[in-house]
């Protein structure tokens, strides 16, 4: 081998050593990810096997569908009115409980069109106490405030989730039933039911296993 | 006729030919390649910005000293940015890929913790939804707990937290349900350690206490590339609350203890690539080494070849080519990274306890005591304890810790 080149071979791998270093080349995202505006029934690329937005907006949209069918409401002379209860959850995943109900009677609400009426029970103590101001005069009243005109349930529409989970080698699963009912407040029978279940199943990276 | 003599090829610094003395600088400089892009960073509440990989474990770290100086909602906070993380499955990531590979450590991915630690992220949470007057929650979060600790090597230390399936089937009975299920594994998972007690309805008071430092990371083996847990016995063997100047005693046993939960797992898949991280890293650098040792005798060959007039040229080719053999071989070795992750959630404790009672509402005051191995009580632990009792049909959540923060 001529002498320049067996001296600069060496200087030449050197110099590609080096010079690989000088670079982000193969860091995915450096940057990081822009923000992705995304419909709340998509899923995201953050996920779990849990409970997650896609599936709260999924089981609310159908259980508003299926309760505004039944004839007690879509057939009743007046508007019932209805109360919501807090959601149990029973799964092992903890969950905002209210987000179910709130969503739930801003779809009745929406798709309704008065055919029924929800009453807030969590305002009850704010109500009682201006009931009080207006009955002591202490503000004014444009109706009588001694008639009694809070209004008493019809129904009562509540919820409960209930989980199955299962972790081996293979994976995780999680099996979720969400189940609603409306019970006629006169007589406790329950005069609609239905449920949604969402099953899930993923393999975690090696990494964290 | 003289025989001719090359001149010989430059030389560099000590003597080295110039060749030789690149590839030296080369293998030198390398290190200095070690650095990376700027890490994403995460702005974590009371803390400079921290690497968005350590989010979970600053979050952590930051919630247990928040809960046991009483910042119950800046607890909840870090749990909640916590466990948004610990729940989901990580598919795909770029990090945990590299954290795989020959050329990076564990460290750089994600940071979860081990299963002990992300079952005490749940029991936290849990306790503070229980407080929260969320039974159903926290149930939901001693379940996540005991799930976390599914799928040890050996099957009887797999979801094996005595307290957790004692809290699922306690919140159970407190929401009208059948807690004699969960109550009936928990008492076959404490086997004849302990009695546990039946769930008494009318409990009002739910005392959660925790005592002694938990398990420690460190890393064993040639490379570091083996997790292991250091334990370091608490003097602090249970527990006792006194209140109403003796009249009262609750007990508070040791129901679990995380350096029994930690040492009990089994080995990971994460080990495995360690594993062979570490045969790879061997194998490079022993290569190298036989590389080198060729390279220097070849060296010395062409060194006397051209001392007694003859064309060294052939042997100095084999000098630089197994030196640059030998270079890359070491280059390659010293950046293969086995080094097992021992970020660790370090002010955890050793020992949680728990006991249900019914105390009038109201104030009360006493005194929290630690009661060593032979039940003698650890005078200078003791501390005093000033508890509130709520009115009304929510339970009073208490959490004592022997830890400061």
């Amino acid at each position: 081998m001529p002498l320049p080149l067996r001296s600069g071979l060496p200087l030449l791998l050197a110099a590609a050593l080096l010079g690989g270093c000088a670079t982000s080349e193969g860091v995915r995202n450096p940057s990081g990810v822009p923000v992705t505006e995304m419909r709340p029934d998509e899923r995201g690329f953050v996920a779990g096997t849990g409970i997650e937005a896609q599936d709260m907006v999924a089981v609310t949209d159908r259980m508003a569908r299926s309760i505004l069918g039944i004839p007690q409401i879509s057939r009743a002379a007046t508007p019932p009115s209805v109360v919501l209860e807090p959601v149990v959850n029973n799964t092992r995943f903890p969950v905002n409980k209210d987000i179910f109900l709130t969503r739930l009677r801003t779809q009745l609400n929406s798709k309704a069109a008065g055919q029924v009426s929800f009453l807030d029970r969590d305002l009850m103590r704010t109500l009682q106490r201006e009931r009080e101001l207006k009955r002591s005069g202490q503000v004014t009243a444009s109706a009588d405030p001694n008639v009694v005109e809070f209004g008493g349930a019809d129904y009562f529409l509540t919820g409960k989730l209930d989980g199955m989970s299962t972790r081996t080698a293979a994976g995780t699963s999680d099996y979720v039933l969400y189940s609603f009912r409306l019970t006629d407040a006169r007589t406790s029978r329950i005069v609609w039911e239905d449920s949604a279940e969402i099953k899930k199943q993923g393999l975690e990276d090696a990494a964290y296993r | 006729m003289r025989p001719t003599v090359r001149p010989r090829a430059a030389r560099g610094v000590a003597g080295l030919s110039l060749p030789l003395f690149a590839l030296l600088t080369a293998a030198a400089g390398l290190p200095g390649c070690a650095t990376a892009p700027d890490e994403p960073r995460a702005a974590v509440r009371g803390e400079a910005g921290v690497p968005e990989r350590d989010r979970v474990l600053h979050a952590c770290r930051a919630a247990a000293t928040a809960l046991r100086t009483g910042d119950y909602p800046g607890a909840k906070a870090r749990l909640d940015d916590a466990l948004a993380r610990l729940g989901g499955l990580i598919l795909d990531d770029a990090a945990a890929a590299r954290a795989r590979s020959l050329f990076a450590a564990e460290d750089t991915k994600v940071f979860l913790g081990e299963p002990y630690e992300r079952v005490m992220a749940y029991y936290y949470r849990g306790i503070l939804y229980w407080r929260d007057g969320e039974p159903d929650n926290a149930r939901a979060c001693f379940r996540s707990g005991q799930f976390n600790d599914a799928g040890a090597q050996d099957e009887r230390f797999s979801s094996d937290y005595v307290l957790l399936e004692y809290l699922e089937g306690l919140a159970t009975a407190k929401l009208q349900g059948d807690g004699t299920d969960a109550l009936a594994r928990a008492r076959a998972l404490a086997g004849e350690r302990f009695r546990l007690p039946d769930y008494s309805p009318g409990a009002n008071v739910l005392i959660f206490a925790e005592y002694g430092y938990g398990p420690r990371k460190v890393a064993a083996g040639r490379y570091g590339e083996q997790l292991r847990f250091q334990v370091q016995d608490s003097p602090s063997r249970s527990a006792r609350l006194v209140l109403h100047e003796g009249r009262t005693v609750v007990p508070l046993p040791a129901y679990d203890d995380l350096g029994f939960q930690a040492t009990t797992r089994g080995g990971r898949v994460m080990d495995h690539i360690l594993g062979r991280k570490a045969v790879f890293k061997a194998a490079t650098d022993a290569a190298a080494d036989v590389a080198l040792a060729g390279s220097v005798i070849a060296a010395d060959q062409a060194h006397r070849r051209e001392q007694r007039g003859k064309d060294g040229g052939g042997s100095e080719a084999a000098a630089v080519g197994l030196g640059v053999l030998g270079v890359l071989g070491k280059v390659v070795s010293s950046a293969t990274r086995p080094e097992a992750d021992i970020r660790q959630w370090d002010n955890l404790p050793q020992r949680l306890s728990f006991a249900a009672v019914r105390l009038p509402p109201g104030e009360h005051a006493g005194r929290l005591e630690f009661l060593d191995r032979e039940g003698r009580v650890l005078a200078a632990r003791t501390r005093p304890v000033f508890l509130r009792v709520a009115p009304g049909d929510r339970d009073t959540v208490l959490f004592f810790s022997e830890l400061p923060r």
